[in-house]
Parts: structure tokens; C-alpha cells; sequence
């Protein structure tokens, strides 16, 4: 008899079972007389797996063998900056020391209070801020923040502003925040070389703009040259100027939001901080503002007093909390860590590395890439090849493939950022995989991939008949 | 190392001959070539930022951590500490998981994927409900959006949402901004002895209540004895029933679908998640009717072309990279490596140590206020209930000076009145009871 | 690439096809629609007894990876809802003229549905 995990783990045409799969155990819960609490306070039973220590990490790791990762191979996505993350800043956030509760007295806490506090600086100096939020756990929850600030100062200054003016190539949750901070958005539709349109952007703008949402490098890649008019036009109608963050990576201690004219902006720690994904987060999304917007912020702040120690404060005219204590903090401690290890040398060769990488990589595609000069990431396009079977076909070249049919105004896009941790051979592999995958068959591409954990995942199935659940799943499917 | 540029990135690995050919490549003489930022924009100053070597980085954070004094914590309200396995770390440590991005291209994700749709399913489980999201950033601003969800279920009629007094209050500044730019409403109901007081609640609820939100256990720490009733002034007005709770309490408190509940929101890093100064993992749980309007990312079973079974994100349309200003969330980035050590934590128990663990939250609170109780000076458990990990202790002298009386003999509690205090004990500081007991003794004498 | 544009039909631009018998409007979407938006996974329709606007959004269409808003071509009483599509999402991209129709109107003006675009017409715009 050949045991289950070997069977699993050596024959390709089974995948690890699911846990569920493995054992279910009903454990009942006592009645009064042996359980701590009355029946009618408790549930009948609960049924879940039951499983040694062993099993548990064999499941995990055959797990993690089916799974991507920066550490796999180049990690292209375009607009999520995929860098190595230190191995380090994984041993200093696990620091006992650092493991504190939330509401423990400032006093007690001095080193996590003088951790943010500095954090808070690096940040503002690096964006041109004048102060910083750590509070916001992830990027959209930083726009969230940023655009209730600029509510916060329209309402204070008796000005009910009614729009936010997003480009039509912004991420999605440019759109989403806008609309959730209760404001109606006003799409700019993009200029014929990309960027805003000064034309389409004066027809936008009136006294009822609340902020203009803006990522600079643009989501393909370019720099908004008009800038300082953009600002200036946003400004002179009485709005704020917001920075999405997450391009930042191109602008590593050569330009600064701050010198820009945006008035708030949030970084995405996860992007250009080199902070692990995780699969999908934890990231964190602190926020700065300039001076004028500065007691607004969230609460709490923390600053230094004379006497050189730490505490918290709320900001005079605070908008309150997005997040129920202050933020992701194993993810703020990594940020610090990184940026310390990298000083001004090191963030500055950072952008350099990351243009270089991604203009070299462009350099070497077969592919048109319809816009520039492009930065840290361009979109390339597949032309009359479907973007997403280009794709797919990557996959079966070892690495992973760019962002796909997004933005937009490039058809069939494949948004491309290698980031500055790959090397000249990485790249040019990266750019042979493209090729290839972008010369094959229509047949090849369609029925791509062959060489994965799964072949192409029906998407419409999973969709038209949701199984969310083990539950949910037949007991032969 | 010594061919890369001396003073870059230590994680940009470009040697000089590379750069040079890439640069060759490209035509140009040097990176800032490449750049198209116009001068008057341009940064040609100073962050003053250090580099540092790694050894000093980490000898930097770890005296500063240092600073922090080392005081036994007693201190839960929302933030919950459990002994995590180390099992935990070295799994969800890997590379394979933790540094990877979204599963946007599944066919090489499947075992984040299947990580989370376990997840899901064990809070399906634990629910009752059969719909689990794979998170939400934390209890807060989960509550936060099924409140969102409920004003949207309930658009033309119900636009508010009743929270018991005792709502935490970092809970209720992050609410109170969800719900500004959406129009609703934010009634508080009074409490009755540690729980919710029904008549107060009865009498606030109306043809305008979209929701009412409960918490078991409450943010005192007693169980609720009431839910089934709360739900009942949820549905007879139509609104939604949202319970807050914790994974924990879950394995052995009423199960929410069973007494009503629409949505369930909590923390579920009380699995998996050492303390960290409030990070969370929040929990979001509803009936298959609310599917569409759930909030964040969902995991699905599918199948691939070979017929296997395969996991995808799906029902991506209520999302905003493709629903935009119309999405039921502007979530993107959420807390799944949390949820990978949630679920292997929880996995490494089993439903024995679950429910065991859950059953000693309960005994532990109870005989630790019985001890405090009968120091002179105080009075615990405040509120005649039932608890789960924490009480609330009345004290004779001004809270604050015995909180501070407390850290001098080593020990953090919460002050929560001019004199009360709240304690949490866990499987993480119960060694500890006896001498926090002694040092409740000292300080009263 | 051509699409299916049935003579018997009239059509918005927006996509949507009509056909009446003169008591009822029929409502759906027109082949060139449902191969814009790839595998329809999801419909969402109005009850019987509503009411749709000529103009105005009457349900959704999504497939995997975008959402589309119906629009009514006519004002009226909706008397007939497509309830297979509820399990079968896939009829839209299969037969949209046929079995993945969406709606029936009794329209308060059924002539109005003669002043919508006729099949030249919409096939002229979607060339």
C-alpha cells in the first residue's frame, strides 16, 4: 500500500487534499454539569480536522511547493512593485520586546512610541510631507484617510465639495475610496500621449472638486510633466491635491510629492518598502500631508517632547481612526528597517535600478509599447494576441507574468515592472519568456498553461456555481 | 558582493558590467537619463537617512525595542494574545507563502489558494453561515463594512445602525467614518449589567434600524445572554443582525447562525498572531442572500482544464479593479498572510484544543476574579455574568493609581473606569495569575 | 469577426435587442454584447410587476471580469422574467436572441419600440 502523502506528493494528477479531507472530528460541547457554561450559552458541537503536528506540516509545505513567490522567480506585475523582501526585517519584527499591547501606557512603551515617531519622519522626508500617519493597513485605507482629511478641511473651511477627479487609467481603488468617503467621481479621460489631459482637466475642475486623485509616474509608467500646472489648476479652484503612492518606487530620492504640489499622499510600504506581500497583505498605507492639513490627521500621532520622550497625541481637528488601534505594525517595523538599511544611497540606486530594469526589459521585447519614456514599469501591448492567453503561456516558461488588459487605454495590456532586484540575466530570460510566449500558436497560448500545479482554472464554473466552502463541495468533486 | 555598486541598494544585484551594457543597450550614459522628471520638480537635496549595515539595523531596533519596558500582560479588549505554536512561524515564514502577491494567476497559486479556502471553510464552520470572505483588515473595519453592507441591502428604507454603548472606542471613531460619506446613522442602546439591555434597545429600533450590531463576548468581557432576542428587534424592524465575536469564542459560544446573526465580523487573530500593537485579522461571515455584497476577496472552487478540482479568487465583479466607484469595497490589500497563520494555528489544535482552549477561557476568568474578589479593595467580576478571558474588577482606590501601583510590581491591566479595571487571562500569562493575584494583594495593602 | 443581428429585432445602442408581438416587448442583449463581455456568469432582472423606464437601467450583466448595466428600450410593466437565467447565466452567451432573453414589458407605448434602431443601423455600428 503506498501511504497517502507520498502518493500525493509524487503523482501529478492529484493535488494535496484538503484538510477536511483528511479527518473531520466532531467534538461535542459538555452539557452543564461538565462544561464551564449553561447549553443554552454554547453550541452543540464543532466539527473540524483533527491532525497531528506532522501531518499539519507536511499539508503546509506541499502547500507552499504549489505557490509563487518572489523568492520562485522574476515577479513582474505591473503597478505592485514585487522586490525581495530582507530576511532580516522578518527577525526584527518578530523582536519579544516589540510584541506590546495596544493599550498599554505611552510610558511603558517608549521604544515602539520612538519607532513610529521616527518612521513617521523618514516618511515625511522621503515623500516631502509634513507629517505623517502610520495608522492606515493598507494602501486603499490610506486613500480612505487621505480624501477624508481633504473632506474634513472643506468642511472646516465651510466648503461642501461634492467631486474627486480620478483619470480613467487610476487603480480601481482611487474610484472606490472617492465613492465610499461619499463623493461622486468625475473620470478624466486620458490625454493622446497618456497623461492628463490640461484641457480635459480645466473642464473637470470647479469649485465643487473636492481633490484631484493622481499617481505620478502615471499607471503606465510616465511622468506627469504638467505637474506643477495640474496643481496649479487644482489649487486655484480651491481642491487638494492627492498622491497615490504606488508608483513611489520610481521616484526614490529624485522627486518628492511634497515639491510636487500634492497636498496629501499615501505610501504603499508593501511596494516600495520592500514589506512582504503575504499573499494578498498584511501591507500598510500610512498617509502624509502638508502642514495646512497636519491636525487632521488620525488619531493617534506621536511626537517627541523636550525632554527627548515619546508620547501620543490626537491631532486638533483629527477625522478619528480608520483602523481599530494603530495599524499594521509588524509591517511599520519592517518599513523602518528596510529604509534604514537602504539610506540615500541605497533608495536612490533603488529608482535607478528599477528604470534601468524596466527600460532595458522593454528594450529586449518584441512587443509594442505604445507609450513613453516610461519609468519604473511601461505597458506593453499583444496587439491582436489575447493579453491573457499571452500570459498564461508565461507560465510556462518559469516566471510569472505582467499585469494583464489593464489600464485600459492601452489594448490588450501587459503591464510590466521587474522592479530593480533583477539582474541583467534575469531580465533577459524574463524577456525571451514574453517573446516566446507572444510568437506561439493561438493553439499553445489558449490551452497554456501545461506546466503548473493546475492547468487553466475555469473561471465562469467558479462564478456560475460558487463553492466558497468545503462545505459547499460535492463529495466526489 | 564586491562587484555591485558599493554604495546602491544592497538588493539591487547589478554588477558594473552589467549596468554599463544595459546602459549600452539603452543608449544612454547614466540612469538619470532615463528619467523624465522636469527640473523644477526635480529632488537634488539630502534625505539625511544613513545607510546602515544589516548587523546595525537590527542592533539599532533591538535597543530601542529595549526601551519598552517589560511588564506581564493581563490586557485584551479586542487584542487578544494565544500561545502560538512555533510551528506557525516556520510554516507561514515560507518564502513561497509570505513573499508572494494576490492570486491573480491561479494556476501557479493553488496553495495560497487552498490555504485560504480553508480558512474560509473553517469559518464557515465556526459560523454556521456559508459565506466567509478570506479578510478584512481587522474587527473594526469589518464592522465597518457590514454595517456598509446593510445600509446597501437596506437602501431605501433603513439607515441605521444601533451599537451598544459600551462599543469600544476605537471601534466606534472608525465606524462613525465608514458610515459618513454613505448617509447612515450611528444609534447607541444602553447596556444592563454587562450585557445588552434589550428594553433600551427595543425602544430605539424602528422602520429605520438597517442594523443592530451585538458582540459576544462583549467588550467587558461577559457573555451575551440575549442574542436570539437582539436578533428578533433586528428582523421585526428588517434590519440585519451583525454579531461581533472572536475565533475563539466561536469554537464554543452559541453558534451565530443558529441565534439569528446576518453577518458576523471579529478578530480572528486571537489564532496565529502574537500581540503586535492592535494588527488584526478580521472576520467576515454572511448568508448566501448578501453573496454579491460582500466586501473583499473570496476564494472558489473550480475546476481546471483537466477536470481537477483548482481554487480561483472569484465573484471579482464586486470588487473595485473591475466595479470601481460602484464596488462593494475599496479593500484590495487585506490581511491574508494573517489568515494563513489563523488557519494553520487553528489546524494545529484541532476541534479538541479549540473547544478546550475556549472552555479554559471561561474557568480561567472565572476563578481569577474569585481571587481578586477576595482581596479587600476590590470587587470582581463587576457584572454577574458569565465570562470569556476577561472581567472587569471594581476598585476601592482611583483605578488609574493601582493600574500604575500594578506596573511597578510588573504587570499591565486596562483601566476602564475611575475605578475600573479590566483583566484578560489567556494560555499566554495564566503562569502569571498567581503572582498578579499577590501583586493585587501588595498594592491594596 | 461578424455578429448575429437579427432582422426581426430592434436594437439600442447600448446593446440591448427588442421583439414584440404586439401585446408584449421582449428584452435582451445582442450577441456582439454578450462576446464583449465574455462568459456571462451572473443576471440580475427586476421582479414581475416591476416597473422599467425606457432609457433607465432595468438589471445587470456580469461575466468574469466585468459588469455591464441593462437599459430598457421601452417604459412599461415587466410581466415575464427569464428565471432560467438565474441558473443557467451561460444561455446569454449560448442563444442571446433565443433562450437568453431577459425580459417581457407590457409596454405603455409598444410603438415605441419601432422608433429604435433597426438592424442595419446597429449593425453599422458595431462593424
Amino acid at each position: 500500500m503506498i501511504h497517502d502523502q507520498a502518493r500525493y506528493t509524487h503523482d501529478e494528477t492529484k493535488r494535496e487534499p484538503l484538510l477536511s479531507e483528511k479527518d473531520q472530528t466532531t467534538v461535542e460541547i459538555d452539557d452543564d454539569d461538565d462544561g464551564p457554561l449553561p447549553a443554552d450559552l454554547t453550541r452543540d458541537s464543532v466539527t473540524l480536522p483533527s491532525l497531528s503536528e506532522p501531518e499539519i506540516a507536511r499539508h503546509y509545505t506541499r502547500l507552499s511547493q504549489m505557490n509563487w513567490s518572489i523568492e520562485s522567480g522574476p515577479y513582474p506585475l505591473g503597478s505592485c512593485t514585487m522586490k525581495y523582501n530582507p530576511k532580516f526585517t522578518e527577525d526584527v519584527a518578530a523582536d519579544p520586546n516589540a510584541a506590546i499591547h495596544p493599550d498599554r501606557a505611552a510610558e511603558t512603551v517608549q521604544g515602539n512610541l520612538e519607532l513610529r515617531y521616527r518612521l513617521q519622519e523618514y516618511l515625511g522626508t522621503i515623500g516631502g510631507m509634513d507629517a505623517v500617519t502610520l495608522q492606515p493597513p493598507a494602501g486603499a485605507a490610506g486613500e480612505f484617510t487621505g480624501i477624508l482629511i481633504a473632506k474634513a478641511y472643506h468642511e472646516h473651511h465651510g466648503n461642501d465639495r461634492s467631486e474627486v477627479i480620478i483619470p480613467a487609467s487610476a487603480h480601481g481603488t482611487n474610484f472606490a475610496t472617492a465613492s465610499m468617503a461619499g463623493y461622486d467621481v468625475v473620470e478624466l479621460p486620458p490625454g493622446d500621449d497618456g497623461r492628463v489631459d490640461l484641457e480635459a482637466l480645466e473642464a473637470a475642475v470647479s469649485e465643487d472638486t473636492a481633490a484631484l486623485m493622481l499617481t505620478n509616474p502615471n499607471t503606465i509608467g510616465l511622468f506627469e510633466r504638467d505637474i506643477v500646472e495640474i496643481a496649479e489648476m487644482v489649487h486655484d479652484a480651491g481642491g487638494l491635491l492627492y498622491y497615490d503612492g504606488a508608483n513611489l518606487n520610481a521616484l526614490l530620492g529624485r522627486a518628492r510629492p511634497g515639491d510636487m504640489g500634492f497636498d496629501i499622499m499615501h505610501y504603499n510600504v508593501h511596494k516600495t518598502f520592500a514589506t512582504p506581500h503575504g499573499g494578498g497583505g498584511p501591507g500598510a498605507g500610512p498617509v502624509g500631508v502638508v502642514s495646512e492639513l497636519e491636525s487632521y490627521l488620525p488619531t493617534p500621532q506621536v511626537k517627541q517632547t523636550d525632554s527627548g520622550t515619546y508620547e501620543e497625541f490626537e491631532p486638533e481637528r483629527s477625522i478619528g481612526k480608520v483602523h481599530g488601534f494603530t495599524g499594521n505594525w509588524l509591517v511599520l517595523i519592517k518599513t523602518y528597517a528596510y529604509i534604514a538599511r537602504l539610506g540615500d544611497e541605497g533608495l536612490l540606486d533603488a529608482s535607478a535600478k528599477a528604470v534601468l530594469n524596466a527600460n532595458y526589459l522593454a528594450s529586449q521585447l518584441d512587443l509594442e509599447i505604445p507609450y513613453g519614456p516610461f519609468h519604473h514599469e511601461f505597458a506593453a501591448t499583444s496587439g491582436d494576441r489575447d493579453a491573457a492567453d499571452v500570459a498564461k503561456r508565461m507560465l510556462d516558461f518559469g516566471v510569472h507574468p505582467p499585469t494583464t488588459k489593464w489600464p485600459e487605454m492601452v489594448p490588450e495590456a501587459m503591464l510590466t515592472e521587474p522592479t530593480e532586484i533583477e539582474t541583467k540575466r534575469s531580465l533577459d530570460s524574463l524577456a525571451e519568456a514574453f517573446n516566446r510566449a507572444y510568437a506561439d500558436t493561438d493553439e499553445a497560448i489558449e490551452s497554456a498553461p501545461s506546466r503548473t500545479a493546475a492547468t487553466r482554472i475555469d473561471q465562469a464554473s467558479a462564478a456560475r456555481n460558487p463553492r466558497l466552502s468545503w462545505h459547499a463541495l460535492e463529495p466526489d468533486e | 558582493m564586491t562587484a555591485h555598486i558599493p554604495d546602491g541598494s544592497p538588493f539591487a544585484p547589478h554588477t558594473t558590467a552589467d549596468t554599463k551594457s544595459m546602459l549600452e543597450a539603452l543608449e544612454v550614459d547614466t540612469e538619470a537619463d532615463l528619467f523624465d522628471i522636469p527640473a523644477d520638480v526635480a529632488f537634488d537635496g539630502e534625505l539625511g537617512i544613513d545607510a546602515q549595515s544589516e548587523r546595525a539595523v537590527r542592533t539599532e531596533l533591538a535597543e530601542m525595542f529595549s526601551q519598552n519596558d517589560s511588564l506581564t500582560e493581563f490586557m485584551g479588549r479586542g487584542h487578544y494574545s494565544t500561545y502560538v505554536p512555533s510551528i506557525v512561524d516556520h510554516l507561514a515564514d515560507r518564502a513561497e507563502f509570505i513573499t508572494s502577491y494576490t492570486q491573480y494567476q491561479p494556476e501557479i497559486t493553488q496553495g495560497f489558494l487552498q490555504a485560504l479556502f480553508e480558512y474560509q471553510s473553517m469559518l464557515v464552520e465556526l459560523t454556521g453561515l456559508p459565506v466567509a470572505n478570506c479578510s478584512m483588515y481587522d474587527a473594526a473595519t469589518a464592522l465597518a463594512e457590514a454595517t456598509l453592507l446593510a445600509g446597501r441591502v437596506r437602501s431605501t428604507t433603513g439607515d441605521t445602525v444601533l451599537v451598544p454603548e459600551t462599543l469600544r472606542a476605537g471601534k466606534r471613531a472608525v465606524l462613525e467614518n465608514y458610515v459618513d460619506g454613505s448617509g447612515m446613522q450611528i444609534e447607541t442602546y444602553g447596556m444592563d449589567d454587562g450585557n445588552a439591555d434589550l428594553d433600551s434597545l427595543r425602544a430605539i429600533a424602528g422602520e429605520e434600524t438597517a442594523a443592530v450590531y451585538a458582540e459576544n463576548p462583549t467588550v467587558r468581557g461577559t457573555i451575551e445572554e440575549s442574542l436570539s432576542a437582539i436578533a428578533d428587534v433586528a428582523h421585526d424592524n428588517e434590519g440585519l443582525f451583525v454579531l461581533g465575536t472572536d475565533l475563539l469564542a466561536l469554537s464554543l459560544l452559541s453558534e451565530p447562525a443558529s441565534v439569528g446573526a446576518d453577518v458576523v465580523v471579529g478578530e480572528a487573530d486571537v489564532l496565529g498572531l502574537p500581540t503586535s500593537n492592535g494588527m488584526g485579522l478580521g472576520i467576515f461571515a454572511t448568508k448566501e442572500t448578501f453573496l454579491r455584497q460582500v466586501p473583499g476577496r473570496l476564494v472558489g472552487a473550480s475546476e481546471d482544464a483537466d477536470d481537477r478540482r483548482a481554487y480561483t479568487l472569484t465573484l471579482q465583479t464586486r470588487e473595485q479593479h473591475i466595479r470601481k466607484e460602484r464596488a462593494t469595497s475599496n479593500i484590495c490589500t487585506n490581511q491574508a498572510w494573517v489568515a494563513l497563520r489563523a488557519a494553520i494555528h487553528a489546524a494545529w489544535l484541532g476541534p479538541e484544543g479549540l473547544v478546550s482552549l475556549a472552555e479554559d477561557s471561561v474557568r480561567n476568568a472565572q476563578s481569577l476574579a474569585a481571587e481578586i474578589d477576595e482581596i479587600t479593595g476590590y470587587k470582581a467580576p463587576v457584572h454577574d455574568r458569565h465570562h470569556f478571558r476577561e472581567f472587569v474588577v471594581h476598585t476601592e482606590q482611583p483605578a488609574a493609581a493601582i493600574a500604575g501601583e500594578l506596573a511597578s510590581e510588573g504587570f499591565a491591566v486596562h483601566v476602564v473606569g475611575e475605578h475600573e479595571l479590566q483583566v484578560c487571562i489567556t494560555d499566554v500569562n495564566e503562569s502569571a495569575a498567581d503572582e498578579l493575584v499577590a501583586a493585587f494583594e501588595e498594592v491594596a495593602a | 469577426m461578424s455578429f448575429d443581428v437579427p432582422e426581426d429585432k430592434r436594437y439600442l445602442e447600448s446593446h440591448e435587442w427588442t421583439s414584440t408581438d404586439d401585446e408584449t416587448v421582449r428584452v435582451g442583449i445582442t450577441d456582439f454584447a454578450q462576446d464583449e463581455l465574455g462568459d456571462v456568469v451572473f443576471v440580475e432582472l427586476p421582479s414581475v410587476g416591476d416597473t422599467v423606464t425606457a432609457g433607465e437601467t432595468f438589471g445587470v450583466v456580469e461575466s468574469i471580469k466585468a459588469v455591464s448595466d441593462l437599459y430598457s428600450p421601452v417604459t412599461g410593466e415587466v410581466v415575464a422574467v427569464n428565471e432560467a437565467l438565474f441558473d443557467e447565466p451561460e444561455l446569454v452567451n449560448d442563444d442571446p436572441f433565443g433562450d437568453g432573453w431577459m425580459l417581457e414589458v407590457d409596454a405603455d407605448d409598444p410603438t415605441g419600440h419601432d422608433a429604435l434602431l433597426s438592424p442595419d443601423a446597429y449593425a453599422a455600428q458595431i462593424e
